[in-house]
This record gives structure tokens, sequence and C-alpha cells, in this order.
């Protein structure tokens, strides 16, 4: 492709991920996720609502018949990935313990959340 | 100029389709640039070549066509979106008696264009903003 990505690096991209785990959505999110990170996009992802079960360590989505897609977010460092920002808010409503299968995650106030988000020119939700 | 991309994740049926599309045509009129449209999820459903709307309803093939046509806009869809949702350019592969009798290869709309992941990246680097409905 002719464009030169890194010249459009400046550009900040956010995904809001607020689909519940099983929903084909959220794998769809990390799908975009992955090709921004791997086009050496400025990339962050935002977890809020049911979107925070995502990260939750030793979840059985076999169970409900779901491809555990989960295990690819164990690739983020290789893309590149670096900003993981979760909603706290959205944590403690569903009584989950801060217990991540991914590194580095950011727990953040609503008001951090929100900060971090206007910081972004671009952002997808799903 | 203004440079604009969209990204439809919504079906034909649904009203935020119908919202984009005047979205886009209003941009069109204010004089800025559509770098192009990215179709994800079940918005890739708007492709289909098979969609037929009752006459006296909101006509959205006939809108993402001119669209193209008339506007010269380029409509991509995300083709691994595409296959899960029964869409394909490559029904030979999947089917070869829809093939045989139909003497089509794709029920992927002519005016669309197959494309994956790394077009939505480019569109969303290449405009100054982003609109997803």
């Amino acid at each position: 492709m002719s464009i030169s990505y890194k010249n459009s690096s400046s550009k900040n991209i956010a995904i809001i991920n607020s689909s519940s785990t099983i929903n084909n959505a959220s794998k769809e999110a990390l799908d975009a996720a992955l090709i921004y990170g791997s086009y050496e996009q400025n990339i962050a992802l935002f977890f809020q609502g049911e979107g925070v079960r995502q990260l939750i360590k030793n979840q059985n989505t076999e169970a409900v018949r779901v491809k555990n897609f989960l295990k690819t977010m164990a690739a983020f460092e290789l893309y590149d990935i670096e900003n993981i920002y979760l909603c706290k808010k959205s944590l403690i409503e569903r009584g989950l313990e801060e217990d991540f299968h991914v590194k580095n995650i950011q727990v953040l106030n609503v008001n951090e959340f929100l900060n971090k988000l206007h910081h972004h020119h671009v952002i997808l939700r799903f | 100029m203004q440079t604009l991309s969209v990204v439809i994740t919504t079906p034909p049926s649904s009203y935020l389709t119908i919202t984009a599309i005047d979205f886009i045509k209003n941009a069109i009129e204010a004089g800025i640039s559509v770098v192009g449209v990215f179709f994800y999820q079940d918005g890739v459903l708007n492709s289909s070549a098979n969609l037929s709307m009752p006459n006296d309803e909101f006509q959205t093939p006939n809108e993402w066509r001119k669209l193209h046509t008339m506007h010269n806009i380029s409509l991509h869809v995300c083709i691994s979106a595409c296959e899960k949702r029964g869409l394909t350019d490559d029904i030979e592969i999947n089917d070869i008696s829809f093939k045989s009798n139909n003497q089509q290869q794709s029920n992927i709309s002519q005016y669309f264009t197959v494309s994956g992941l790394g077009e939505l990246v480019e569109l969303t680097s290449k405009s100054q903003r982003t609109v997803q409905f």
C-alpha cells in the first residue's frame, strides 16, 4: 500500500469495547485492534461495561461454545498495543476482582477514563 | 479541504444506516471530501447483491449505488465479516451448484470493493475525521 503510516502516527485511535465476551463484536473489536497495531498506529483499548469481563482470568468460553479468542490478547505486546484502559466502576458494579489475564492494564476511575478518551482523534466502539 | 471517512456497522434494515446515508450526502453537499466508507460487522450486509426493498420503503441499496456511481465514493467491505454472513466473492469454491445455475461468482454488489481491515486503517489515517454508525 502506498500510504506512509508513519506520517499519520500522530493520530490516536481508541477502540471502546463494551461487548460481552460471548458477543461476536468482542472478537471483531480485537481483530480491528490487532490490525491497527500491526500498521504501527497509536492504538489504545478501552474496556467498559460488559467488556471488562474479557480481561478477567480463567474464563471458560468453550463451555458456551465460543472459541477462546481471549488467548490472542497475549499478543498485545508483540503488536505494540501498550495502552489498555479499564473502567473501575464497571468492574465494581459486576463484583469482579482486578485479576487479569493480560499484563499492564490501567484501571481508571470514570473521570480518568473519560480524560484518556478525550486524547484520541478516532474512536471506534464495539 | 476537509476530509471524512465513515464506518458502517449496522445492517440495511437499521435506521442508523439511513442516518449514515443522509450524513454522507450532507457532507458531500457541504464540500467535504468523503475519502471512503468502510463496512464492518453487520454493516457488510449492505453489500449484498440480493437485497430487495419494498418499493415504498427507503431504498438503501440504491442509495449506496448512487453514492458510488454519482459521487465516486469507495465502498469497502471487510471480506472476513462478509464470509461469516453468507457474502462471498468466491462462490465457486463454496458452492459449485450455485455457480453453474446462476453463472454468478459473487453475491457482493458490484458497487462495493472487497477489502480487509487494513483498508479501515488506511481510511482513518488519511481522513481528518472518522464517523462510525
